[in-house]
């Protein structure tokens, strides 16, 4: 389907992780590429790409690779991040399990360009079958040399990369609480700053970059950093893997040039198809659980890109898109995203440990048709401790689907209270 | 599945095969309780990984009690693992609490008499392509009805592994 960059090679091969028939596809071309390349010239080509991190926070990769090319302090490490938990997203799956040596690659060449020997991913638990593929992809790798000492002949160019599991802690995608995990400790989020570029894994420059945003970088040097950012929008370049669940007729991964209408992407037919229960769409959650809700008249004409979805207070995150119809009762939909955020809590600080649980209670207080109409400011007010008072982006996000329905859908809550 | 409780030095070959480090420490135990008869990380596994890693019991006990998918109390023979994410919940998962409520007798969170089935809630499993899902160890069937899902509990009755169905997730 369409001019695919990243899902190119996802259904067409044999066998994912020979190195061989990945190399017929185009395969470590961009690696190479890479080493006979100046290291000045790679960094400006993934600064000119203005790739946003896929993972859901949308940091700049080019920023985050300066800031760690810049610091003089080694030994450097490499971390994927695939922690994938965000509630409806299931597009790294896609990659770890259909592409693996593409994401390999992106670490191999940021391996190359920041002097790193050591990199690891962190895979989530759930995903323990395609820990497997992967450690096989692996294997394969330093079986041709790609893995090991002195990669494509260069000397000293060292790179290994370990996988590392995950347990079912949704707060380890958080990158500090990934480290931690890493490492053998608990996995709960450190305090920062110190950013990780400067203080991460082993208290080591560390970069931490997602599946997608790693399996973008061989695609970024093969076509150049100018022309990826073509493909998407001013502001975010390249494609993004999307995935569809919850009413949709076409559930799934699907890869879109950033900027293409919302619109074709749920109805087209072969991206979404449409809302599959005959009845009209009601909302969708964009970005998993600690995203933002959006409402038919606030995504008419949208246009799916970074801006595009800013300019309207939502975010693209993950790339996730529960679609629900409008049979969906929000508050109720909002009492089980509480639930999934109290289940996740770390516990470490009390803004979150306890907002969580409080917020969950408020809300139920509305759907039990005890809330009086000042509770509707007290749960805004509380909306606003645990985002400024939580101390890592599960706590500070916990709000942001909340406060969608109340700017959108007041009523809703007004209509519960007596 | 395994009947018999690992000698030391099962468990000893299990711990070095997934590494031997502490970095290792999730896949070990993820590893040493889906050996184990009762599913769990019982008390004498976390003495042994804390010895052979270098830990102490008390650290490798926060571990186990930390992560959902570890456990530090013993499980039913198999655990029936509903997602009550946002993608499954409100499009039929809810038909399929009632199912497998009706088909096993107990409700989520329970076990049967027998200790054959429990029935627990999981956060996104990440297969919404395929929901309503449930994860059954590392498995996860999709796209469930009723007659797959007495298909599964049939087969799992017999002491067989089910069919996964579903999709490509």
């Amino acid at each position: 389907m369409k001019n695919n960059l990243l899902l190119k090679r996802i259904g067409n091969m044999i066998d994912p992780t020979s190195v061989e028939e990945y190399c017929s596809t185009g395969g470590f071309a961009a690696l190479r590429r890479a080493a006979g390349m100046e290291k000045e010239d790679i960094l400006r080509e993934i600064e000119a790409a203005a790739l946003l991190g896929r993972g859901g926070a949308a940091y700049p990769m080019g920023r985050k690779w300066r800031h760690l090319y810049e610091n003089p302090r080694y030994p450097k490490y490499i971390v994927c991040n695939a922690d994938e938990g965000e509630p409806g997203t299931f597009k790294d799956k896609a990659l770890l399990s259909q592409d693996p040596l593409s994401v390999i690659e992106g670490m191999l060449i940021a391996g190359y360009l920041f002097g790193s020997e050591a990199g690891f991913i962190y895979i989530r638990g759930e995903y323990r079958i395609i820990q497997q593929t992967f450690q096989r992809a692996l294997d394969s790798a330093a079986c041709s040399g790609y893995l090991g000492q002195d990669i494509l002949g260069i000397k000293g160019f060292n790179y290994t990369i370990t996988i590392v599991s995950g347990a079912g802690a949704y707060v380890c995608g958080e990158n500090s609480a990934l480290l931690n995990s890493i490492e053998g400790v608990t996995g709960r989020p450190r305090v920062k700053p110190p950013h990780l570029a400067d203080v991460g894994l082993y208290k080591q420059p560390t970069l931490v970059n997602n599946v997608e945003s790693f399996a973008n970088v061989p695609i970024i040097l093969s076509m150049g950093g100018d022309a990826f950012r073509a493909v998407g929008t001013e502001k975010g370049g390249g494609t993004k893997l999307v995935c569809l669940s919850g009413h949709i007729n076409n559930r799934g991964v699907y890869e879109v040039p950033l900027g293409t209408p919302l619109e074709e992407i749920l109805y087209a037919k072969d991206y979404g198809g449409g809302i599959s229960t005959g009845r009209p769409l009601g909302f969708i959650h964009f970005g998993g659980q600690s995203g933002p809700i959006g409402f038919p008249e606030q995504m008419e004409g949208l246009a799916y890109s970074y801006e595009g979805m800013w300019e309207r207070s939502l975010a693209i995150g993950s790339g996730a898109m529960v679609v629900k119809d409008d049979s969906v009762g929000l508050v109720e939909y909002l009492e089980s995203v509480m639930e999934f955020f109290i289940h996740e809590s770390c516990g470490k600080c009390t803004p979150c440990r306890l907002g969580t649980t409080r917020l969950y209670e408020l809300i139920g207080q509305f759907l039990k048709g005890s809330a009086k109409q000042e509770d509707l400011p007290r749960l805004e007010n509380m909306l606003t401790h645990i985002t400024n008072l939580s101390a890592c982006g599960l706590g500070q996000s916990v709000s942001v689907s909340v406060r969608s329905v109340i700017r959108h859908r007041r009523s809703e809550f007004e209509a519960l209270t007596g | 599945m395994i009947e018999r409780i690992l000698t030391d030095d099962q468990k000893r070959e299990i711990i070095y095969k997934n590494g031997g480090t502490t970095e290792n420490i999730l896949a070990i135990l993820l590893e040493l309780q889906s050996a184990s008869p009762e599913g769990y990380v019982e008390p004498q596994t976390t003495a042994l990984v804390a010895r052979e890693l270098g830990l102490t019991e008390t650290r490798v006990y926060e571990i186990a009690s930390y992560y959902a998918m570890l456990k530090v109390r013993p499980q039913a023979r198999y655990v029936l693992e509903i997602c009550n994410s946002s993608p499954c919940r409100f499009s039929k998962s809810d038909k399929v609490v009632h199912m497998l409520q009706r088909e096993l007798g107990v409700g989520v969170g329970e076990s049967t008499p027998d200790g054959l089935f429990a029935l627990h809630y999981t956060p996104c499993v990440g297969t919404c392509d395929v929901g309503p899902v449930i994860k059954i160890g590392d498995v996860v069937y999709g796209s469930l009805d009723e007659e797959k899902i007495r298909n599964i509990i049939g087969h799992l009755r017999a002491g067989q592994t089910p069919v996964q169905e579903g999709g490509r997730s």
